[in-house]
């Protein structure tokens, strides 16, 4: 009987660990909406721009500037990296590189269930 | 603890390479391992003052990707050169017009080159100090080089405009890059701050009213002027007041 309750328990916490997770994949989605909406369509530059220099990195936003300069620093990054560099919080972190690969100044790569952020340089490895 | 300084001024002519060389020297000379590099493509002066006249690799071509930074650095010939190293930029006109003409995605690379020296100089070449000499201005090798730093410091006259310029510069660049930022104001003529009381009202003042963070304020030796930039001053007088004041300074960059 005892032994039932475990396996229920367990199961129980499984589901648990999974709803969560569902859970901080759409409040990271919901993150990426929400920044977006804050940036209305015309104050996004019409031609995708070439390059993250220093002129640049000082137009930009605020929060969106610390992350892209940490992505500078870093090479190539995942949010969880960013996150830790920056001290803000992943889906944060997560939501401002997304914005920043929207508005062409990043680059995104999948590798597995990891997403890697890289600042694209010519005739230079990753 | 191991640190890249850039040295930075929103007027020429206030002192940047005076204070760049002389800081590298008496920290050399306290035995830390230095890089004193000169970012200034547009007027490079350390190969003079240092009188290294020619060199295999300038930091221009490591900036353009052809070159390690190993290549680049040279031993300084100097009283302190187990310890002093010197990254030059090439002083030829067709350098200067080269350089000049950069664009966007040149730049975006160099900062990318920049970023990387710290963990080149600082971890694998175990530097404790690389300091960077830069042009005056909103410069994109300056701006590029105060992203690359952990500590800028900016030296500035007292003339109204140079310190009005140095408070945009504070407020619309170094503040923006989340900087540590220490101000020199130099040249002060020596009169006006003859005793060590006079100096510190003065910096305290000049703190009040610019509303910076003043670290220091420096005075105008004659002395200074003398030797043209022929040598290092704190190196060729170590005993003058000046040299005195030169370390002070270098102590308190040392604990921003």
């Amino acid at each position: 009987m005892k032994s039932r309750e475990k396996t229920l328990r367990r199961s129980e916490m499984q589901l648990l660990e999974k709803i969560k997770e569902s859970l901080d994949k759409l409040n990271e989605k919901m993150e990426i909406i929400i920044e977006l909406q804050k940036q209305e369509p015309r104050n996004l530059p019409e031609q995708l721009p070439d390059a993250l220099d220093v002129m640049t990195l000082l137009s930009l936003p605020d929060h969106l500037r610390k992350t892209a300069i940490t992505i500078c620093k870093l090479g190539r990054a995942t949010a969880d990296e960013v996150a830790e560099q920056t001290k803000r919080a992943r889906a944060v972190e997560s939501a401002y590189l997304n914005q920043l690969v929207l508005m062409g100044y990043l680059k995104k790569e999948r590798v597995g269930r990891k997403a890697y952020f890289y600042v694209e340089r010519e005739g230079e490895k990753q | 603890m191991k640190k890249i300084i850039a040295v930075h001024s929103y007027k020429g002519g206030t002192g940047k390479t005076l204070m760049s060389t002389n800081l590298a020297a008496i920290y050399a000379m306290n035995k830390y391992k230095v890089a004193l590099f000169d970012m200034d493509f547009r007027a490079p002066s350390l190969h003079a003052i240092f009188k290294v006249n020619s060199t295999k690799y300038w930091l221009n071509d490591y900036l353009n990707g052809i070159c390690n930074i190993k290549n680049v650095i040279v031993n300084c010939p100097s009283k302190v050169n187990d310890y002093l190293y010197l990254g030059l930029a090439n002083p030829s006109t067709e350098a200067i017009r080269e350089m000049s003409a950069k664009d966007r995605k040149w730049e975006m690379k160099a900062l990318g080159r920049l970023l990387s020296l710290r963990n080149t100089l600082l971890n694998d070449l175990d530097f404790d100090y690389l300091i960077m000499d830069t042009s005056p201005g909103l410069q994109y090798s300056s701006i590029n080089a105060i992203v690359s730093a952990d500590t800028v410091i900016v030296i500035t006259t007292m003339d109204i405009s140079d310190i009005q310029g140095t408070q945009r510069m504070v407020r619309e660049l170094y503040d923006l890059f989340e900087k540590k930022t220490g101000i020199i104001v130099n040249k002060v003529p020596i009169e006006m701050i003859s005793t060590l009381e006079e100096r510190e009202k003065l910096r305290k003042k000049y703190e009040e009213i610019s509303n910076l963070p003043v670290i220091d304020v420096a005075p105008c030796f004659c002395d200074v002027l003398r030797l043209g930039g022929n040598t290092i001053f704190s190196l060729e007088k170590p005993e003058h007041p000046f040299t005195k004041i030169l370390k002070e300074i270098a102590t308190k960059i040392q604990k921003l």
